[in-house]
């Protein structure tokens, strides 16, 4: 077959991949773990474009965790964030967003920084996970490098422009404990119809101090759950009471109709993810 | 641009579109059709190969990422004519029907049984949850698995 230039590049430095992403009139894709990319014939699009392999840039892969915070390259693949937050009870909800969805195979390849760029990607675990854990984006541009929240990250990711890369995640720790939850149709490696990750801290008398709970799935994109999160506050964590608060807020949500499920099924199931939720925690904070 | 990889504990130098999947350039241009090309999603695990040992699904695998990579696929596991002890036990156990998930299984369970020489059947289900086999009900590959836990062979 001819030898076709130019229809790869694979950058050794996060410069030199804004560089050649910026450089040029044809399109071009940062390609991180490709497993969205690559799927793009059952999407109905073409796999086009140059694509700019991030894979052989140093530091981009690691995962450091401090006591104040957690700092994740964007690079860093599932399966390496899951085995790297494990035994972090407050870090739960990120551990489980990446350790227990898709398969095996695929959490070797697909990255964090994959995951959350993907604007289309309605149906994300990562996303919730990192809302719930307040988490800030770094991003890198021919500008220079910024810090975002993850809510600004989702709201503004379809303009950023094509010389725009995630390099990392930053989370901070707190004495919290989170965890995620999903319902899937079937089973392995399907998307969630619906997911929720939540993050509290508990006062000695088992009260909810604050509270941080994030759907996926549901709406195009994920979003906190407001009103929820509000009602949780001085809440008695044994009350049990979960589902049926829940119950009252559901109306924040407008469920997306696709293939996979209706959005009215989408949005009753959130008091049952919201139990399963606050279950576990009131399991992992006794 | 030429992509150079280790295929097989061969050299390899390839000159196609580097966006192209793996398993494409594995069956059309090297001819080892043993991988299998079948959901080309992520989601069936029949195109499993081993990417510097670990499976990984080469649908998704664009060769040109994969510069300096050491590739294995089922072509590559077997000694000569001496099958590998997992593809042997699913001979002897008479496991395989239309034998489209098996390259991919024995893929997958490789390193999994190098890395856990003692699993439990559980165990062994959740190493699996990403081939999957729309004839057999999965049982009786377990079944096989099983009969080789113990199997001193399965090295790497
Ligand atoms: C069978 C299967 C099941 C799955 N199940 C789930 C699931 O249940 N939950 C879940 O959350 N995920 C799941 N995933 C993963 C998810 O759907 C995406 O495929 C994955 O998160 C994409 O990550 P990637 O690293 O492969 O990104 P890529 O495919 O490489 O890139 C995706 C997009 O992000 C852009 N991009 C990548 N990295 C950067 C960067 N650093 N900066 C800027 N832009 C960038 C690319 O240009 C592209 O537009 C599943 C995947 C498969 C194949
Ligand atoms: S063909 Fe690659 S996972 Fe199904
Ligand atoms: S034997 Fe036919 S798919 Fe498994």
């Amino acid at each position: 077959m001819a030898d076709l230039p130019n229809r790869l590049e694979r950058p050794l430095s996060v410069a030199a991949a804004i560089a050649a992403l910026s450089g040029k009139t044809n399109k071009v894709v940062p390609v991180a773990g490709a497993t969205w990319i690559m799927r793009a014939g059952s999407r109905g699009e073409k796999i086009d474009g140059t694509f700019v392999d991030l894979s052989a840039i140093p530091d981009l892969s690691d995962i450091d965790v401090a006591k104040d915070k957690v700092s994740i390259g964007a690079m860093a693949t599932q399966d390496v964030i899951a085995k790297g937050l494990a035994g972090h009870a407050d870090m739960a909800a990120l551990m489980m967003a990446t350790g227990y969805t898709a398969n095996p195979a695929i959490r070797r390849a697909a990255t964090i920084g994959g995951n959350i760029c993907t604007a289309d990607f309605a149906a994300s675990d990562i996303v919730p996970a990192l809302l719930a854990l307040d988490a800030e984006v770094e991003i890198v541009s021919p500008d220079g490098t910024s810090l975002m929240s993850m809510a600004e990250f989702l709201s503004t990711r379809r303009s950023l422009g094509r010389a725009v890369l995630v390099t990392r995640i930053v989370i901070p720790r707190r004495l919290q404990a989170s965890t995620h939850s999903r319902i899937t149709l079937r089973k392995a490696g399907d998307y969630p119809v619906a997911n929720l990750s939540a993050a509290i801290t508990v006062a000695e008398d088992r009260t909810i101090r604050t509270a941080a709970v994030a759907v996926g799935g549901v709406e195009p994109v994920a979003k906190r759950w407001t009103g929820f999160e509000n009602a949780l506050i001085g809440r008695n964590l044994e009350s049990g009471e979960f589902r049926e608060i829940a119950g009252n807020y559901t109306d924040e949500f407008e469920g997306r109709d696709d293939t996979g499920a209706p959005g009215w099924y989408r949005v009753r199931l959130l008091p049952a993810l919201a139990d399963r939720a606050f279950r576990f925690l009131t399991k992992s904070t006794a | 641009m030429t992509t150079s990889l280790m295929i097989n504990g061969e050299e390899r130098s390839l000159t196609c579109d580097p966006r192209t999947p793996l398993v494409d350039v594995l069956r059309n241009e090297l001819r080892l059709t043993g991988t299998r090309n079948v959901c080309r999603e992520g989601y069936c695990g029949a195109c499993s190969v081993h990417v510097d040992g670990k499976p990984m699904s080469s649908c998704l695998l664009p060769v040109g990422t994969l510069e300096g990579r050491d590739i294995v696929t089922i072509e590559g596991i077997s000694q000569g004519d001496k099958l590998d002890v997992i593809q042997q036990a699913f001979i002897d156990l008479d496991v395989i029907q239309c034998g489209m998930c098996f390259p991919g299984m024995v893929m997958t369970l490789r390193p999994f049984l190098r890395d856990n020489p003692s699993p439990s059947r559980d165990a062994v289900k959740f190493a699996l949850v990403g081939n999957v086999c729309r004839c057999t009900g999965y049982e009786r590959i377990i079944d096989a698995v099983m009969s080789v836990v113990d199997a001193t062979e399965v090295t790497e």
